[in-house]
This record gives C-alpha cells, sequence and structure tokens, in this order.
C-alpha cells in the first residue's frame, strides 16, 4: 500500500495509474505533489510522467470501453474534484477486470454511478459557457471574454466556439486558472497570462479603455432586450435564479445594471 | 442609437407573448467559413425574470397591425406606440448579438402591414439578407404570416431553419369570435404546404445530393390557453392532430396573458400559469411518454387535474396497472411510473442487466422517490399501492409534495 504522488499534469496520473498496475499495488491514494501536505507514516512512491506509459493506459481503457472510457476519464480530470484520483484509479481498475464496455452503464456500481454524476457536472458547466460567455469586442477586432469556471472546462469548450465563430478572431480567458484560449481566424491555441494577445486589453472586463466605438451602443441595446421581455405578469425570481444562479452573473452584460 | 433602443423596446416588448423561444433542432453547420453554426442543442443564453428562455432574439419587425384579434396588443383598435424596423436594422442586430454571444440567432415575428404578401416579404427579405451576405449560419425562425402566397412561402423556407403560423385560439368557433378577419384554412394551408414542401426537398436530397436545406427545424404552431372556454381535451386533441398531420415539430402553448381591454376576451386576474404548465406535461406525454391523448384526459375527464401532474393523474385513474415491478417490467411500463424520467427509465433497463435493483439504486440514479415509491415494487420497497384506494393515494401523495407546492412548481418531469 503507497501514497502515490505525481505532477498534476493529466499524463502524470495515467503514469501514476500504470504504476499501481505494475507495481501490484493497491494505492491509498494518488495525489498532486504540489498539493501534498507531508507525513511520516506513508509509504510514498513518487511518480516520473512518462506519456509513452500514459499513452498505452488511455489506449487500454479505450480498447475495454468502446473508445469512450478515455474522453471519460479527462473529463473526470478536469473537475479538479478532491479525491478525483482515487476515483479514476477505480474506474481504469474496474474496466480492467470486468473488461466488457457495458459495464460503464451499469450505475447500481458506486464508482460508475459516480463517474457518471461527475460527467454530468462537468457537462453542465460547459453548456453554461456555451451560454453564459460573452465577448466583447475591443479596438483590435478581437473578441475577449473572461471566465472563472467550477471545473477546468477550457479544454473542453474551444471546438464549439471555434465552429460558431469561424470568421472572427477571439479569446476566452479563465482568470482562475490563469490560461485561455485565442483563436486568430486560422488557429486555435491556448494562451497564458503573459501574452501579448492580453495586453490589448486588460482581462477584466468592467475597466477596459480600449473598447471598440460601437461595443457600448451593443451592450446597452442588449440590456434593453432583456429588460423589455420579461412579462411582468409572469415575473418568477425562484425560477429565473434556478437557470441563472448568481455566480455566473458576473460574466452576463445583461445583469450588469448602473454602468452607463 | 436611440432611436433604434426605442424601436427595440417596442417591438421585443410586443414579442414576448409568443412563447417559441426553440433553437435545436437544425442542421445548419458552418462550413463556408461563415458567421454561426446550428447544428446541435438549442443554447439559452440567458433567462428573463418570469424564468423563460432567451435563446432568440424574438423581435416583430412591425406592430402596425390591419387586423384586430382581441388577445393581442398590436391590434388595431389598441392604443400603442407603434415602430417598423428596416431590412438592415434587424440585419445588423442580429449579427452583433450574435458575434457576442447573446443569442443563437433570430425569432422574426410581425404585425400585418397593407397585406400578408406585403409583411412576409419583408420577413423573406431579413431572412436572405443573413444567409446570402453575411454567411450567417445562426438559427432563424420566421413567422408565416396567415394568406401570404405559396412563393414567399417557399423562398422563407430555403432560408429559414423554422417556420412558424400561430393558431392562437384552439377552435374556430371561437377563432371568429375573437378575430374576425381570421379563419383556420388560412392557417392550415400554409402549414399543408410546407408540410409537403419538405417531404419533397426530402425526396430529392435522396437522388440530388446538392439539394439545399429546406426548414431543417421544421413547423411549430402556439395555442392560448385560457382565452376562450376550449377544454384540456379539445386543446390537447388539436396538438396531437398537428403533430401527425401537419407534422409540426413543436406546439407551445401560452396561459393567457390578459392584457386586453378587450369584452371578446375574459378578464382574469392572472395568466393561468398552473394549467400552461399541466397542458405542457402532457403535451411531453404525447411526444417523449407515448401516452394517448385518450389515456390523459376524456369526455369524462375533459381537463387536467391542476393538483397532481398527468402522470400521477393516469397512475391514480388506473390501479390495475401499478405497482411497476422494477426489474422485469419493460421500458415502456417503467416510463409510465410518476417520478421516473426518460433518462432515470433508460438508466434502469440498462443497469439491471448486471444486478437486480434496489430502492437505494434508484434514489442514487436520481428517481424521485417521493412520487415513485407509491407505484413500484423492487428490494426494499415499502408501499404496497394496492392497500391503497385512489382517494387516499392521492391525498398521500399531496401531503407529501405540499411542501413543494407552496411554491410554483413549473418545471417538466425530471
Ligand atoms: S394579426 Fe397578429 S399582430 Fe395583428 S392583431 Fe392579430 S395577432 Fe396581433
Amino acid at each position: 500500500m503507497s501514497l502515490y504522488l505525481y505532477d498534476g499534469s493529466f499524463d502524470g496520473l495515467l503514469t501514476a495509474i500504470f504504476e499501481c498496475f505494475a507495481d501490484r499495488c493497491e494505492p491509498i491514494d494518488i495525489v498532486n505533489e504540489e498539493i501534498y501536505q507531508a507525513s511520516l507514516l506513508e509509504d510514498l512512491r513518487p511518480v516520473q510522467t512518462d506519456t509513452t506509459k500514459a499513452e498505452r493506459v488511455i489506449k487500454g481503457i479505450d480498447a475495454r470501453s468502446d473508445g469512450v472510457g478515455g474522453e471519460l476519464v479527462y473529463q473526470l480530470f478536469l473537475s479538479e474534484l478532491a479525491g478525483i484520483e482515487l476515483r479514476i484509479y477505480r474506474l481504469v481498475r474496474l474496466l480492467v477486470r470486468q473488461n466488457d464496455p457495458n459495464i460503464l452503464e451499469n450505475f447500481a456500481n458506486p464508482d460508475v454511478l459516480y463517474s457518471a454524476q461527475v460527467k454530468k457536472m462537468i457537462s453542465r458547466e460547459v453548456h453554461r459557457m456555451h451560454a453564459f460567455v460573452r465577448f466583447q469586442k475591443a479596438d483590435n477586432d478581437i473578441y475577449y471574454a473572461v471566465i472563472s469556471p467550477d471545473f477546468n472546462v477550457i479544454p473542453l469548450i474551444g471546438d464549439h466556439f471555434q465552429r460558431r465563430y469561424a470568421d472572427q478572431p477571439w479569446v476566452i480567458f479563465d482568470t482562475r486558472r490563469h490560461y485561455g484560449l485565442y483563436y486568430d481566424v486560422n488557429n486555435l491555441s491556448f494562451i497564458d497570462a503573459s501574452s501579448d494577445i492580453l495586453s490589448f486589453a486588460t482581462v477584466n472586463a468592467a475597466v477596459n479603455s480600449s473598447l471598440d466605438g460601437l461595443e457600448d451602443q451593443y451592450q446597452q441595446l442588449w440590456k434593453q432586450y432583456f429588460q423589455s421581455v420579461t412579462i411582468q405578469e409572469r415575473r418568477n425570481i425562484k425560477l429565473h435564479l434556478r437557470h441563472m444562479p448568481r455566480r455566473y452573473w458576473k460574466y452576463l452584460i445583461e445583469k450588469q445594471v448602473g454602468r452607463k | 442609437m436611440s432611436r433604434t433602443l426605442e424601436k427595440l423596446t417596442i417591438l421585443s416588448g410586443a414579442a414576448k407573448y409568443d412563447a417559441s423561444c426553440s433553437s435545436s433542432g437544425s442542421k445548419r453547420a458552418n462550413h463556408n467559413k461563415g458567421l454561426g453554426n446550428s447544428d446541435g442543442m438549442g443554447i439559452c443564453h440567458s433567462y428573463t425574470e418570469d424564468g423563460r428562455c432567451v435563446s432568440l432574439l424574438k423581435i416583430l419587425f412591425t406592430n402596425h397591425c390591419i387586423y384586430d384579434c382581441a388577445y393581442c396588443v398590436s391590434r388595431r383598435s389598441n392604443d400603442v406606440r407603434r415602430a417598423a424596423f428596416t431590412v438592415e436594422e434587424v440585419v445588423d442586430l442580429t449579427i452583433n448579438f450574435y458575434r457576442r454571444n447573446y443569442i443563437e440567432g433570430l425569432f422574426l415575428s410581425s404585425g400585418i402591414f397593407k397585406s400578408a404578401d406585403y409583411t412576409m416579404e419583408r420577413l423573406v427579405r431579413v431572412a436572405k439578407t443573413l444567409r446570402q451576405q453575411h454567411n450567417f449560419n445562426g438559427y432563424i425562425h420566421l413567422k408565416a404570416i396567415p394568406g401570404a402566397s405559396p412563393e414567399l412561402l417557399h423562398e422563407a423556407g430555403l432560408y429559414s431553419d423554422r417556420l412558424s403560423v400561430n393558431i392562437e385560439i384552439p377552435s374556430e368557433v371561437s377563432l371568429k369570435k375573437v378575430a374576425p378577419e381570421k379563419n383556420y384554412p388560412d392557417i392550415i394551408t400554409p402549414m399543408n404546404y410546407l408540410s409537403d414542401e419538405k417531404d419533397r426537398y426530402k425526396d430529392e436530397k435522396k437522388h440530388i445530393r446538392k439539394t439545399p436545406l429546406f426548414l431543417p427545424a421544421g413547423q411549430s404552431t402556439q395555442l392560448i390557453v385560457g382565452a376562450s372556454p376550449e377544454s384540456d381535451l379539445q386543446i390537447l386533441n388539436l396538438a396531437d392532430g398537428l403533430y401527425k398531420q401537419q407534422r409540426l415539430k413543436r406546439v407551445y402553448y401560452s396561459g393567457y396573458v390578459p392584457i386586453a381591454t378587450d369584452n371578446r376576451v375574459p378578464v382574469l386576474k392572472a395568466p393561468p400559469l398552473v394549467r400552461e404548465n399541466r397542458v405542457y406535461q402532457a403535451d411531453w406525454l404525447l411526444r417523449f411518454y407515448h401516452f394517448s391523448v385518450d389515456e390523459i384526459v376524456s369526455e369524462a375527464h375533459p381537463n387536467l387535474d391542476l393538483e397532481v401532474d398527468p402522470k400521477v393523474s393516469y397512475a391514480l385513474r388506473h390501479p390495475e396497472k401499478f405497482p411497476v415491478d422494477i426489474n422485469k417490467a419493460d421500458y415502456e411500463m417503467i416510463l409510465r411510473v410518476p417520478g421516473i424520467g426518460v433518462k432515470s427509465a433508460m438508466k434502469i433497463v440498462k443497469s439491471r442487466v448486471h444486478q437486480r435493483l434496489n430502492l437505494d439504486h434508484l434514489q442514487r440514479m436520481g428517481v424521485a422517490l417521493k412520487r415513485a415509491r407509491f407505484f413500484i415494487t423492487c428490494p426494499g420497497s415499502q408501499y404496497q399501492h394496492k392497500d391503497y384506494e385512489a382517494g387516499r393515494l392521492r391525498q398521500m401523495i399531496l401531503s407529501s409534495e405540499s411542501v413543494a407546492r407552496q411554491t410554483p412548481q413549473l418545471s417538466l418531469f425530471g
């Protein structure tokens, strides 16, 4: 029984899982070394990230799950939930032991059910980003949006926006994890906080002196639209909040009042 | 700008009574490196303070109207401020809202100015400009104006994803009373025409690969609930016919909002929201739960029960079909258990292949046991439905949900 330490990357986690199987060892836990709190009682097993091993794990998962397991495991990893590493290990173990792709549909199994629930939470967050991202056009003609999602969904949302906004350059930046996406009308790439693209516009949406001349006008029009489509006789704030929880309001131009 | 702002205020305010907001079910993929993509699920980008989805820029082209429908704010005899957009203004708003990810596209309706064709021609021009000059692949829903010529309807079908002709009043007799200029043939004829055209394009597609899209998201309509005396039975029968004969994708129901001070429509204190929700639930049972209209309402019970949802109501009226054995019953029957939605039913039939399911499993899978427990058997279940006569069971369900019922429960099934 060992506690495996990995470097916090997805490949690192997969390598750790590889080593667990190679060691024929049930891990006590698999922990990101950056957040690991040392304790003398544990038998530590640091893992050196190895992309070849990581790839073998993903191939093994996909082979036993009709090709859906790899993506599932990646999404679980992006949840960043406490203890998710061990959950992922247990799901991999289940797939290896059962060698039956349908096992991922046995929702009476606690590990399968948990994965399905986390996957649903991630999908919901992805869907909310598709819905609640608001771009502001800057005077360099790039459309900027900032987000701070509960889960690390930046790697999961690029395709959608690239397909939709194929003809306009845009940036979506996660202010919590300090990285984001930049699409320049040809390629989609990851950027970090030091990127030149960001220096044009402060990533802080509210105080921005370099907006396009017409940006404010469209924001006003949108706010007005939002106001006038409510049917007063049907007002139902509870329902409104259920669909649009307060923590997302910071993205939403239509929920910012006061700014002229 | 202030002029556009004013027009937007008037023309979105007048369009908000149309319940339709859907932007799903189209197949318009962005493969021309243009703007927009609508090949998937619709997205609600915002929610109004009445809790409705904001997915499309929903506006009237104009609220000038030569007709005088009693239930409508834009009716000729109503004293309201009038406005009309230009084609360019609508196009510009749509593009700029879309680029900022405010909307999935445009839902353009209109009052009738001058004539049906004169109006329809403008709506078509907006859609055509968006598609041809702006390479726009976002969602476009146009209103098909009753009485518009087939040529214009055909063109509209080529540029939009969905068209709708609103029936509004669920019987022709009542329609005549409140909307003297309208009649059912003017509404049903375009629906039939569009449905036939869609078929024709589908056929053609089998032989010629480059057949253009024609109404990829089909047609919809709206019925107003509570502005005229029709029963839920009449409403649901009408809807069922529209799904089957005109092959509509959606029928929307709108609880009558008492806006009009017109003595041809009833004076209500508030819109009948609970009834509206029950009708939506019944509509779901028709479309996704394999129910038929006569299983939901009948001559003997022509109106939906306002206290319990139509699925519970069905279960109470059919004690002989319950309890349902979770580990044995077929999918169809599991789907009929109150508290079990489509997703839970799927999970149940997939999981029970691997092992016997007990009450605990169901709870974890997300079954609403508060309701379901009265109607199922499985290891761990304790209620024996047979033990209760329908009246008592009804009371038990009502009291177990009494807390939830204090706030208007307007969601659909889980
Ligand atoms: S035709 Fe349409 S816009 Fe005109 S009054 Fe009737 S419902 Fe209203």
